[in-house]
């Protein structure tokens, strides 16, 4: 391996690696509540768009815990189903972002933010969150970290998803249904014809007067107060100091025909009032004086719905900028937080792995994940703990990194907080420079992902290959302690005495049967569950056979008789789907098999994945 | 002097406001003019022992002890709120729905005594952060509580210091925790499994680095040496040479239980593991044993036994210790339950404010999970709390208070302005109180105060305060003279309250009260409950749910079209759950079945009936359900809560349509026979028949290939009524 090189250090090298680490605890992040979002944002915006990659770590309000974490066993369906169910109970409370460049090969410069965040309901509609789970445990370790719940709580940042946010809009009435001219789909009818004719005369009658009036009044005072007193009398509406006319309409298609109608007008631009449910109302048709001035008024009003969206959208705004800049994104769990920003910011997680990975690449193109990299380095370490993985780093590799964060005077004292976007940045950098990869790559002025890095972008696998290629029978660097079997190989067992060993489970099953007399491994998965893993295949099926069949005798009716449970992979996979998550994972099995039962008709299509089967934690877990 | 740590990190808003309060309490001994803050005594884990023994002082001399609670949240789905179609039962599985999920943050607890010589009342208000942090660990999984952000956001508006919850809130076991902790703890340490469980940890570790083989071999000479140099010159110190002073610091010595022993300080949980491997293959005169104290964490020790019986002595020693340091640490966890305790345990009358829902949450925190029905939970609560008395009970239904109240609104702020306005105002000196006010006193740390500037609002506390001022009052309105009274039970059994104590409001839009003593519901005679009454009489078997249907659906068009099928005086009411579930009550029980029946047999059909027949305004969309009342309780009584109902009834795990109900005809009703489930149309048609026979004969003569929406055939419906 080429980083072992590395690993015969100087004591002058380490003395300046460990340098840098120290330096770490000087960095400083600059806040931002709801009373500096407006101007950071002003400031992320041109940061993002000088910036080579994007940094993102957030702070929720828990984690997955007991047999809701991830298992060694998941597969990425499964993975993904307790991510979904982990981003919609809880709550982003802190999002960090730093935008950085790289400059030369190991220095970089980073704009880091943190956003301080909180779900408050400004629009009184109950959005974008009605009620969240916090977990005390978490929270209390947050607390130990010093993290400021006041200032998240009174002064966060509110958001609303794009989904919520055409929500309220409709609900709000604010609606703006689109301006742009839908294609006739269906001839005009004969009534269709009346309709345009007698709008498009109705529209000449009242563009005429204005020219009469244009005509005659020459900026007389006099003149100017008899026309406002006409408007009066006559009931003209102004329209930002223009003349217009407002048109009730029942339907969509008469909308349509006076879109139509009006396409072509050089100084007429119709506008949509919008009713409750989406719909127009009414068509507000405005004279401008001509066609600058019509353009004009576009681009004012274009302006203006954009102010008003921000109301809207609030933090998403960030995320929204992130993503049209289509910059790769750095982060340390890309399963975790792509789940928890399409859930909080974009929509509802949709119901397969497959279509979350589409919809995410819609919004983010490139996510790498730092754990990837991380094991690409030949450590098992997870990077669930920034500091560690980078004082890991420090002590076993030489590849210094220069970090400069230009802000550093405009930031308040005694901040720190969200500096996890910043170690990350530095993590990839140090990555970056261990495993001899330029991070990014110019080609013709534009900067690209350094190709090295592609295969570990989006990767929303728990433990191995590629999400693109979820067959992908190829060994990865990190899987050579590991090793393959298929879903169908593996039985999940309950209902055994507890305190029993993994061991002790064992040797009770190879005396209970002649199907034990094969390769097969136990392994406890908590206190009440194990899993069972037939080395030759077919072996589970008959298993399963055996426990439910009549001729069932010996030490195994012995078992079953006092209460051990056995069912296949396939279950788990329900239970994960479903989400019937009880406490343990016994008793969650137990209630889908119940459920199942009730429905067996609903055959869903089956699927086999490939999970991993870890030999070094056969050894561990046996002593649990 | 009150002594209240600032969180390091506070906002400067918590820190001001935290601040006021210490100075508060630091002025109210002068009692100055300008008024300052209401004293109230703030306690967090730093303050919580010293404060508990004081707490229970106080409570054993008072007459009564006002609560209030703070909780994270009310409703865990917006269907799960307070409705006008909730019955009794329903109403309960809700308020235990919200007792389960929500934590509480903020616990005001306030004795009151009766002082003859002041001729006053002397409250003693507390407030304590609360917060379960699950220190004893290990049992079970994670605990996790909901947030309603509402809920927060209000808190927030009233300054609440989440901070101080957080990081200080004093943490609680209830009785059941506890009970369960004691279990594991002895079925552990009972068994020989768990002595073999710490050795065993070693035994499988395969030596793979070199690192670890230099260790292990490392680690054996110096013991060797040591065990050897013990050997030599028995008990004397400096008999290891070689050892660097490194090394000193990593194996202390030090004497064990009257054993020489080494104690193991810096090494990672590998290296540890390592060291318990080569103890136990190669000294069989050196034990590895772990000792938990209850001053320090954790400590591994090497001690040297003479021999087999010494050593298997020494282990048991060691297991025995462990066991008791381990029961203390539980007992250290059960914190804030200590004040719960104290409260069952004096039998002192309790005073709350609407405090239905703060009594179910006491009960789940700190003693254990809530029973089923409300009336196996009212006999348990009347077990550890004999008596309860509400004051929103007493001024709703005294006539007389009733008088009083009138016009005002029935919060406790409204209500304390209302009944103690010198309290409010916090400047009640003595010569304008009039006789028939109540004077009361407060005392924080040894000094009284009878003038301040009015509290925070929905700050326990303070609330806590205030309910008892409230509950003074209205005594002294009643006529009950404290004076006579020696003790709180007397004062609960007192003939004016008596039928006043233990009466609960279950549910406050209803005026369901229960009685704690008996389980049974007192129905709310008060005239403002009359008055309160919008809706006609609630039928719950003449009801029907439905949810799933699309959202635009209103009240009216679900009334109209289902009057379409059964006739207009079918449907009484129509009460929107969320925007996709609604009740129906039906005119009559047998209409329950019958309509269920249609929509099913509806539903099984796929022909232009299915289509053209008035329902399908209803169906549209093809997710809409229906059952009767039952299933409603059934879903209620799940532990999700999932935002709309119809996504709720889903993940309880509800897969069927429609849920057909018997019904066992009443012999003078014969007009509507009990129709059997044929599956096929005729007795949907038949029913249509009944409502509009001529139209639906046209309809079926309809050809199925003529495109109609049901837009279509409703707007038809619509025109022939207007004729």
């Amino acid at each position: 391996m080429a980083a072992s090189l590395f690993r015969s250090l100087s004591p002058k090298k380490i003395h300046r690696s460990l340098f840098t680490t120290l330096s770490s605890s000087k960095w400083k992040v600059k806040q931002v509540t709801k009373h500096n979002f407006n101007d950071s944002f002003k400031e992320l915006k041109t940061h993002i768009s000088d910036s080579d990659f994007i940094a993102i770590s957030m702070e929720k309000t828990g984690s997955s815990s007991s047999c809701h974490r991830l298992l060694p066993f998941d597969t990425a369906e499964t993975a993904y189903f307790k991510a979904r169910r982990c981003a919609e109970r809880f709550q982003v409370l802190q999002f960090a972002v730093c935008p950085f460049s790289v400059t030369h090969s190991n220095n970089l410069v980073a704009h880091p933010y943190n956003f301080l965040l909180f779900p408050r309901d400004e629009l009184k509609l109950g959005m974008p969150t009605y009620s969240f789970s916090c977990q005390t445990s978490y929270l209390a370790s947050m607390a130990r970290q010093g993290f400021d719940f006041n200032a998240c709580i009174y002064d966060g940042i509110s958001y609303l998803s794009k989904a919520q946010e055409s929500v309220a809009k409709i609900r709000l009435g604010t609606a703006f249904p689109s301006l742009r001219v839908m294609k006739s789909c269906s001839a005009s009818t004969v009534a269709d014809m009346v309709f345009v004719e007698r709008i498009r005369s109705r529209i000449k009658h009242w563009r005429k007067t204005f020219e009469n009036t244009s005509t005659s009044t020459s900026t007389s005072k006099d003149e100017e107060l008899i026309s406002s007193l006409r408007n009066i009398v006559l009931g003209n509406e102004q329209f930002r100091s223009r003349p217009c006319l407002t048109i009730d309409v029942c339907s969509e298609r008469q909308v349509q025909l006076i879109l139509e109608m009006l396409v072509d007008s050089s100084d007429i631009l119709p506008l949509l009032a919008p009713g409750k449910g989406g719909t127009a109302r009414a068509v507000r048709i405005v004279l401008a004086n001509s066609k600058e001035d019509k353009d004009l008024l576009e681009r004012e009003l274009q302006n203006l719905e954009e102010e008003e969206n921000k109301k809207f959208s609030g933090f998403r705004e960030v995320i929204d900028l992130i993503s049209a800049s289509e910059k790769p994104v750095i982060s340390h769990n890309c399963l975790n937080d792509c789940t928890l920003i399409h859930s909080k910011f974009i929509m509802p997680l949709p119901q397969e792995v497959d279509e979350f990975v589409n919809s995410m690449q819609m919004i983010f193109p490139k996510v790498l994940d730092m754990n990837y990299l991380m094991k690409e380095i030949g450590t098992s370490r997870k990077v669930s703990n920034l500091p560690n993985a980078v004082s890991y780093l420090n002590n076993h590799f030489f590849a210094p990194v220069d970090m400069e964060i230009p802000d550093q005077a405009t930031v308040n004292e005694g901040k720190i907080h969200g500096l996890n976007a910043l170690r990350l940045c530095y993590l990839f950098m140090k990555l970056c420079s261990i495993l001899k990869i330029s991070p990014s790559v110019a080609e013709s002025g534009n900067k690209h992902l350094a190709p090295e890095l592609e295969g570990f972008t989006n990767v929303f696998h728990p433990c191995s290959s590629n999400i693109q290629e979820p067959f992908n029978k190829d060994i990865n660097v990190w899987t050579n302690n590991t090793r393959k079997v298929s879903c169908e190989n593996v039985v999940f067992l309950w209902g055994f005495k507890f305190g029993q060993t993994a061991s002790m489970l064992k040797s009770l099953l190879r005396a209970s049967h002649d199907i034990f007399s094969g390769e097969f491994d136990v392994k406890l998965v908590d206190k009440s569950c194990a899993i069972v893993v037939f080395w030759e295949p077919g072996l589970s099926k008959n298993f399963l056979e055996v426990m439910s069949s009549e001729e069932i005798s010996g030490d195994l009716k012995e078992l079953v008789s006092d209460g051990m449970r056995v069912t296949c992979y396939e279950t788990y996979k329900t239970m994960c789907r479903v989400g019937l998550w009880e406490m343990d994972l016994a008793e969650s099995l137990e209630r889908t098999l119940e459920s199942s039962q009730s429905d067996t008709e609903n055959g869903s299509v089956r699927k086999t994945y490939d999970i991993h089967w870890y030999n070094e934690n056969v050894i561990n877990m046996d002593d649990l | 002097m009150k002594t209240q740590k600032l969180p390091t990190l506070a906002l400067s808003r918590a820190l001001s406001r935290a601040l006021s309060r210490a100075l508060s309490s630091s002025t109210t001994s002068a009692a100055s003019e300008s008024g300052p803050a209401f004293p109230v005594k703030t306690v967090t884990t730093v303050n919580f022992e010293a404060t508990l023994s004081e707490l229970r002082h106080h409570v054993r001399a008072s007459d009564f002890v006002a609560i209030d609670l703070e909780m994270t949240g009310v409703t865990s789905a917006p269907w799960r709120e307070s409705l006008e179609f909730d019955r009794s039962d329903v109403r309960y599985l809700k308020v235990r729905d919200s007792a389960e999920k929500f934590a509480v943050v903020q616990f005001g607890v306030c004795p009151f005594r009766w002082d003859p010589s002041n001729r006053s009342f002397i409250a003693y208000p507390y407030n304590f952060y609360i917060f379960p942090r699950q220190e004893h660990t290990g049992s079970g999984p994670s605990y996790e509580f909901l947030c309603q952000t509402t809920s927060i956001d209000f808190l927030a508006r009233y300054q609440f210091d989440f901070n101080a919850c957080i990081h200080e809130g004093v943490s609680y076991l209830s009785r059941e925790q506890e009970k369960e902790a004691i279990t594991s703890l002895n079925s552990t340490y009972d068994s020989e499994w768990s002595d073999v469980y710490k050795l065993k940890n070693a035994r499988d570790i395969p030596l793979v680095s070199m690192a670890d083989i230099l260790f292990t071999e490392r680690m054996k000479n110096r013991f060797s040496e040591w065990r050897d140099g013990l050997l030599q010159e028995k008990y004397q110190e400096n008999q290891i040479q070689g050892i660097s002073e490194d090394s000193k610091q990593q194996l202390q010595v030090f004497f064990f239980k009257m054993h020489p022993a080494l104690r193991l300080n810096g090494f990672t949980s590998h290296q540890l593991k390592l060291i318990q491997l080569v103890i136990r293959k190669h000294f069989k005169d050196l034990s590895y044993v772990c000792v938990s104290s209850e001053a320090s964490d954790l400590q591994h020790i090497v001690v040297y036994t003479d021999s087999k019986d010494e050593h298997n002595l020494l282990l048991k020693e060691v297991k025995e210790e462990n066991c008791r340091a381990a029961q203390m640490k539980i007992q250290a966890a059960v914190g804030f339950r200590h004040v719960i305790d104290l409260l069952s345990a004096e039998q002192k009358l309790i005073v709350g404010h609407n405090c239905f829902l703060d009594i179910a949450h006491v009960y789940s925190k700190f003693i254990g999970p809530l029973p089923v029905t409300p009336e196996e939970f009212v006999t348990s609560v009347n077990k550890y709390f004999p008596h309860i008395v509400d004051t929103k009970i007493l001024f709703n239904t005294n006539l007389i208070l009733q008088e009083r109240m009138k016009g005002s609104r029935k919060s406790l702020a409204s209500a304390f302005a209302l009944f103690c306005p010198q309290i409010a105002a916090g400047s009640q000196s003595t010569d304008l109180g009039s006789p028939c006010h109540v004077k009361v006193d407060v005392e924080v740390d040894d000094s009284r105060s009878s003038s301040w500037n009015p509290g925070v609002k929905h700050e326990a506390g303070y609330d806590a305060f205030m309910t008892g001022c409230i509950f003074a009052q209205l005594c002294n309105d009643l006529g009950v003279d404290f004076k006579l009274h020696e003790s709180s039970q007397q004062l609960a059994l007192n003939e004016k309250l008596k039928k006043y104590v233990n009466h609960l409001y279950l549910s406050w839009l209803h005026g369901d009260i229960i009685d704690l003593n008996t389980g049974v519901k007192v129905a709310d005679s008060s005239p403002s409950q009359s008055l309160k009454r919008r809706y006609p009489k609630i039928v719950f078997e003449n009801i029907v749910i439905v949810w799933g249907f699309p959202s635009t659906l209103k009240a009216s068009e679900l009334r109209e079209c289902i009057s379409k099928v059964f006739g207009s005086t079918s449907v009484i009411s129509v009460y929107h759950l969320d925007m996709t579930a609604a009740f129906i009550q039906f005119s009559k029980t047998e209409l329950v079945s019958d309509f269920l029946l249609v929509k099913d047999t509806l539903e099984r059909s796929d022909g232009p009936i299915a289509v053209l027949h008035p329902l399908a305004k209803l169906l549209e969309g093809g997710n809409t359900c229906a059952a009767d009342y039952d299933t409603y309780k059934e879903i209620c009584s799940s532990p999700v809560s999932e935002r709309l109902f119809a996504d709720q009834a889903k993940a309880f795990g509800i897969k069927w349509m429609t849920k057909l109900v018997e019904y066992d005809l009443a012999p003078q009703e014969e007009e509507h026979e009990n129709p059997s489930v044929q599956g096929d149309l005729n007795t949907a048609v038949r029913f249509a028949e009944k409502a509009k026979p001529n139209t639906i004969s046209q309809l079926r003569n309809d050809p199925p290939s003529k495109q109609v929406s049901s837009y279509g055939i409703a707007d038809s419906y619509a025109a022939e009524a207007n004729l």
